[in-house]
Order: structure tokens, then C-alpha cells, then sequence
């Protein structure tokens, strides 16, 4: 073997390597999200259970739930689980101080997210369905009358649903909490056929 | 021959693996938007997340802020490129784009509440003293200051987060923007 063919040998081997690690790679970093042991989710799990409210604890130092907390939010969180029926998101809303609603896959992103200015005669009404769900309350619907609810179709079986209160004094904690905390939310059947 | 090619499958993977556990431990991302100090990844609240900043979000367990909620600016330097040290101190003043409130708070470098005697982790757009003409000047230091005072605890950096909540502030107006956030202006060190 000549010192030419050596050297090829060797760059070809580079070449497969750098293929192998590039698709490593690639691999790595779709899976993380549904891999990752340790996210939002499996923190949120942990003191949650699926369907009630939960308000997460205030965040203080060596008290914090998930990195970057705003210190000023009280936040409460609702797991869903969609094969069990849908999940309704219900609440007043008084449009004084800032209340908002973000709705999250188990995967980690955002799929539908609102503040209290979206809410229609004061009123947050969401129900967080799968597309069989929709298309039965669809069937189901009173075509005179229709639902004031908004029907979100999540994007996995799994997520949670984050309610931010803000307390814009330190002194108004108690009152964001009572507010992130009015929100109701609870499973509720979807008659399936 | 199959050793080999063993080997190269080996070393591959392992390659793999570094590469990906660096760009995530160092937050690489397509969707980043840079102004000024400050920097936000447009689509992380939303489901066209970037498929690196979803992965580094999966590690980090971190909550983004969607766009309907509002937007968050990370700050790890001043406005002079400088990394923020806790010995310094720091002015942030200025402009801050019109929303119904915002928030500014300090956190250490991988997102943790900083403990320190005044339990101050933050300020509310509600809380901060102003000046007459509405503007603001917030100081950064590890010991007390007059005027709105944000402690340092005991770190060595950190970084600060403005949050914009219900805001009307254009998504797309990336170049205008470091104009009009605030600046973060870096005084006595120790």
C-alpha cells in the first residue's frame, strides 16, 4: 500500500466519522425534547397532578421550579391529559391587572397563548381538545346558539396549561395568587361515538 | 476492516455528542435577535420553535414567554459588549418600549434567584421611581444604592431579564431596536 492510498484511507475514515457525528448530532438534538428527563413537564408533574390546579410555589431563592422565573408572577399550572376527555379552562377576569394563559405540549412549545384583554364579556372560557373531540362537540353543536368557548386542538395527548397573575407590588402577592387561582380548570367528558 | 469501521462509528458518536452537548450548553440558535445588550429568540414561545433552542429548553426546563403573553430580553453583557460582573456596578436606563407592565429582574448565570439581605430579585414597571419626565435609571450593585437598587447577591456574573408583558412593541423591527431598549452603562468596580 502505497503512502497515497494510506492517506486516502485515512481521509475517508475522516469523512465517515465527521457523517456518523453529523447525524449524531441531528439525532441528538431532535430527540432531546421528548428524551430529556428533567424539563418543564416532568418538573411541573412532580407537584401536579393531572386535571386540578396547582399553584406553583413563590419563586425564591433555592425554592425555584424551572430556571429564569419571573419573581414577580403567581403562576398556576394544570396538566391535561386529553385521552381522558377534553379540559376546560374557565375563570373571570376583572381586566385591571395583567393575567395571562399560555398553553404548552408535553414536548415543551407554546401551541395557543392569551391575556386577560382577550377575554369576552370578562369571561375566559378554553377548552383544550384532540381532533376527534372537536369534530364531536362540532357534531354535537346548537347551530342557533353557538359555543362562546374557544376549542384549541393541542398538539400531543400531554401538556399543561400556565396561568400568570402579576403582582405589581411585592404587597399585591397574596391578590395575584387569589387571582392565577380563580381560574378553573377540570377534565370534562366528550360524548365519542 | 470491521474494526475499523467500528472505530469510525465510535468516534463518530462520540463526535456527535460533544458537538451537540456544546451548542446546547452554549445556546446556539437560528432564531436569535440581537440588540444592543440584549438578546430574544423571537420563536420560542411559539410551536415554530428553532429546533436547537426546543432542545436547550428541554435541558434547561425553562418556561419561554409566549408572544401573546409578551416578550423577554436576556442581558448577559452591558451595552459596551463587557460580560456583567458582580465587583461592578451597573446603570440601566432609558427607554422601554410601551407595554401595559413590565419587569426587570437579575438571576445568576444558569437562571437562579439570587439570594441577598434586601429579598430584592426584582423590579416592576408599577414599582420603579421615575424622574419627572417619566424616565428611570435603575442601579445594579452589590451594595446599597439610592433610587431603585437592584442587589447583587454572591456571584461572580449574572444576568438581567426585561420582560415586556401585553405589548404592543413590533416583533419585526429588529434594527430599531437597541435604540429602544434601555442601556446597561457599567460604573465603579471593585
Amino acid at each position: 500500500m502505497s503512502l497515497t492510498d494510506r492517506l486516502l484511507a485515512l481521509f475517508l475514515y475522516g469523512l465517515g466519522v465527521l457523517f456518523v457525528a453529523g447525524l449524531v448530532h441531528l439525532i441528538a438534538v431532535l430527540a432531546m425534547p421528548e428524551i430529556a428527563p428533567n424539563d418543564a413537564f416532568a418538573r411541573l408533574s412532580a407537584i401536579a397532578k393531572t386535571g386540578q390546579p396547582v399553584l406553583l410555589p413563590q419563586p425564591l431563592p433555592g425554592h425555584e421550579l424551572t430556571p429564569f422565573e419571573d419573581p414577580a408572577l403567581a403562576q398556576v399550572v394544570c396538566l391535561f391529559d386529553l385521552s381522558h376527555g377534553s379540559m376546560h379552562v374557565r375563570g373571570e377576569v376583572d381586566h385591571e391587572t395583567l393575567l395571562t394563559l399560555s398553553f404548552h405540549s408535553r414536548d415543551g412549545r407554546v401551541f395557543y397563548a392569551m391575556t386577560d384583554r382577550a377575554a369576552v364579556h370578562g369571561k375566559i372560557d378554553v377548552r383544550v381538545v384532540t381532533q376527534p373531540q372537536l369534530q364531536a362537540l362540532q357534531a354535537e353543536d346548537d347551530e342557533d346558539n353557538p359555543p362562546q368557548e374557544l376549542r384549541l386542538v393541542a398538539p400531543q395527548m400531554q401538556g399543561f396549561v400556565l396561568i400568570n397573575a402579576l403582582a405589581a407590588y411585592p404587597s399585591q402577592r397574596a391578590a395575584a395568587e387569589a387571582r392565577a387561582t380563580s381560574m378553573n380548570c377540570a377534565p370534562e367528558a366528550v360524548a365519542q361515538n | 476492516m470491521l474494526l475499523r469501521l467500528l472505530v469510525t462509528m465510535l468516534a463518530g458518536t462520540a463526535l456527535g455528542l460533544a458537538v451537540t452537548y456544546y451548542l446546547l450548553g452554549n445556546g446556539v440558535s437560528f432564531d436569535e435577535v440581537q440588540s444592543g445588550p440584549w438578546t430574544r429568540w423571537p420563536k420560542s414561545g411559539s410551536m415554530n420553535i428553532d429546533p436547537y433552542a426546543h432542545a436547550m429548553l428541554a435541558r434547561t426546563a425553562e418556561l419561554p414567554l409566549a408572544a401573546a403573553e409578551g416578550l423577554s430580553f436576556f442581558a448577559r453583557t452591558d451595552s459596551a459588549g463587557e460580560s456583567l460582573k458582580a465587583r461592578c456596578d451597573y446603570v440601566m436606563s432609558g427607554q422601554i418600549p410601551s407595554s401595559r407592565y413590565w419587569t426587570v429582574s437579575l438571576y445568576g448565570p444558569t437562571g437562579s434567584i439570587i439570594d441577598n439581605p434586601a429579598q430584592r430579585f426584582g423590579f416592576t414597571s408599577a414599582e420603579i421611581l421615575r424622574a419627572a419626565d417619566g424616565s428611570f435609571k435603575l442601579t445594579v450593585s452589590r451594595h446599597a444604592r439610592p433610587g431603585n437598587w437592584l442587589p447583587v447577591g454572591n456571584v461572580s456574573t449574572f444576568v438581567l431579564v426585561l420582560r415586556l408583558y401585553d405589548t404592543l412593541f413590533d416583533v419585526g423591527m429588529t434594527k430599531a431596536e437597541a435604540a429602544v431598549l434601555p442601556k446597561i452603562v457599567k460604573g465603579h468596580c471593585e
